[in-house]
């Protein structure tokens, strides 16, 4: 089950010091247009707030 | 504890007499002092090296799903009508019959494919622990004696008991008698401590998330991509693990400390609801990297939001199989 994956998931990166806010899940149906256009602008917001992620990152110099 | 060497080797010779197993799968004395290894048993002669005490570490099951899934390879090249099964016996503890468990429910094998042989377990002697007991001086020759092990070292001659150099794994563990079998061989072990569990786990989430980060980088750091503890995990059994898959790379192959980060933080996550807290891949890690904090954090989850503990039994779902409508919906991002 995709959704009980997410709840570990987010738990666990939280736990392991990724900050929560960076797991961001919901549902929207293809017919809720102006749902997905708030959810992106608070994913967004979310993410402005939070700066630009800096773990788990491989530099490929 | 009872010892119960001498009825697991009658047993296991007369399965293979009977011929009810074709392989047993058990203990024998390794080639250090004090320890014991992983061995295959197929002619009754062979049973009398059968050992089973405090210093039997692995859990099995790994090698029931290595031997079942080489068989049924081999048996690919037969015609269907000709194919045989092949039964392995298996010495089983708790923490192994939930493995077991976890193999059929994910349906490795069936059920008659594998003849568990029960035994009761008081834990299993943690090789740093002892260390730590000895101040690392060298083992040189070693005995346990009942409870005791008796300890010759570069430093002097040592007895300690086993509770004081038990593994942590062991000292609070809920499932320490087997919970499917088809022989019981011994009486059933006193339970252990398992009300402290998660103790750790929960003073650990009360850090701050810089200083959980720091830790999380630095224990990875010490990881080495040896693989040793994905080749001792039952859970892990995949024909073709995602950290050597080449299309697509899921992560790297190198040194680089993102690869080992990510390779680490998969190979975790995928125990949800798989990992049995066996500690096999603790015991085999070259490195001792503290996996055993992130393991038994994805257990805790599992508990608290689904109720249920990894292979606990036969006929409930496993948690990721499964889904209730009182399932916590907190996680879902709704603006
Ligand atoms: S992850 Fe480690 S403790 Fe968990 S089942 Fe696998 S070997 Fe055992
Ligand atoms: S056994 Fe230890 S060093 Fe080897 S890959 Fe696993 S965590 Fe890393």
């Amino acid at each position: 089950m995709a959704r009980r994956k997410f709840a570990t998931l987010k738990r666990f990166l939280n736990y392991i010091g990724v900050e929560g806010d960076r797991t961001i899940f919901t549902w929207v149906s293809a017919s809720e247009g102006d749902r997905f256009a708030q959810v992106i602008k608070g994913v967004t917001a979310k993410v402005k707030a939070l700066g630009p992620a800096n773990k788990m990152l491989k530099n490929i110099a | 504890m009872e010892n119960i060497e001498s009825k697991l080797r009658e047993e296991a010779k007369r399965l293979l007499l009977e011929k009810r197993a074709d392989i047993i799968v058990g203990y024998e004395k390794g080639t250090l002092p004090l320890t014991a290894t992983p061995c295959f048993v197929s002619t009754e002669a062979e049973a009398d090296k059968l050992v089973y005490n405090e210093l039997c570490t692995q859990n099995l099951a790994k090698y029931v799903h290595d031997l079942i899934t080489a068989h049924k390879n081999s048996q690919k090249r037969v015609k269907p009508e000709d194919r045989k099964k092949k039964v392995i016996g298996v010495v089983a503890r708790g923490c192994t019959t939930r493995s077991l468990i976890i193999h059929l429910q994910e349906r490795q094998y069936e059920r008659d494919e594998v003849y568990i042989i029960g035994v009761p377990c008081e834990g299993y002697v943690d090789k740093k622990n002892l260390a730590k007991a000895l101040d690392s001086a060298e083992i040189i020759d070693g005995n346990l004696d009942g409870l005791q092990l008796k300890i010759k070292t570069a430093a002097g001659d040592k007895t300690i008991a086993v509770s004081d150099v038990i593994a942590p794994n062991c000292a609070v563990c809920r499932f320490n008698n087997p919970i499917i079998s088809d022989i019981m061989v011994g009486t059933p072990a006193p339970v252990k401590n398992p009300a402290t569990e998660y103790d750790k786990i929960s003073e650990f989430e009360k850090k701050d998330i810089a200083e959980r980060w720091d830790y999380f980088t630095k224990e990875m750091e010490k990881c080495i991509r040896c693989n040793a503890c994905r080749q001792a995990c039952p859970s892990c059994y995949c024909p073709t693990c995602f950290a050597e898959q080449s299309q697509p790379q899921w992560v790297g192959i190198g040194e680089d400390k993102s690869d080992t980060q990510v390779f680490q933080c998969m190979r975790l996550f995928h125990m949800v609801g798989r990992c049995v807290d066996c500690g096999s891949c603790i015991s085999v890690c070259p490195m001792g990297v503290d996996l055993r904090n992130y393991l038994k954090k994805i257990d805790k989850d599992c508990w608290e939001l689904f109720g249920t503990r990894a292979g606990s039994s036969m006929e409930e779902m496993p948690p990721l199989g499964k889904f209730s409508e009182q399932d916590k919906e907190d996680f879902i991002y709704n603006p």
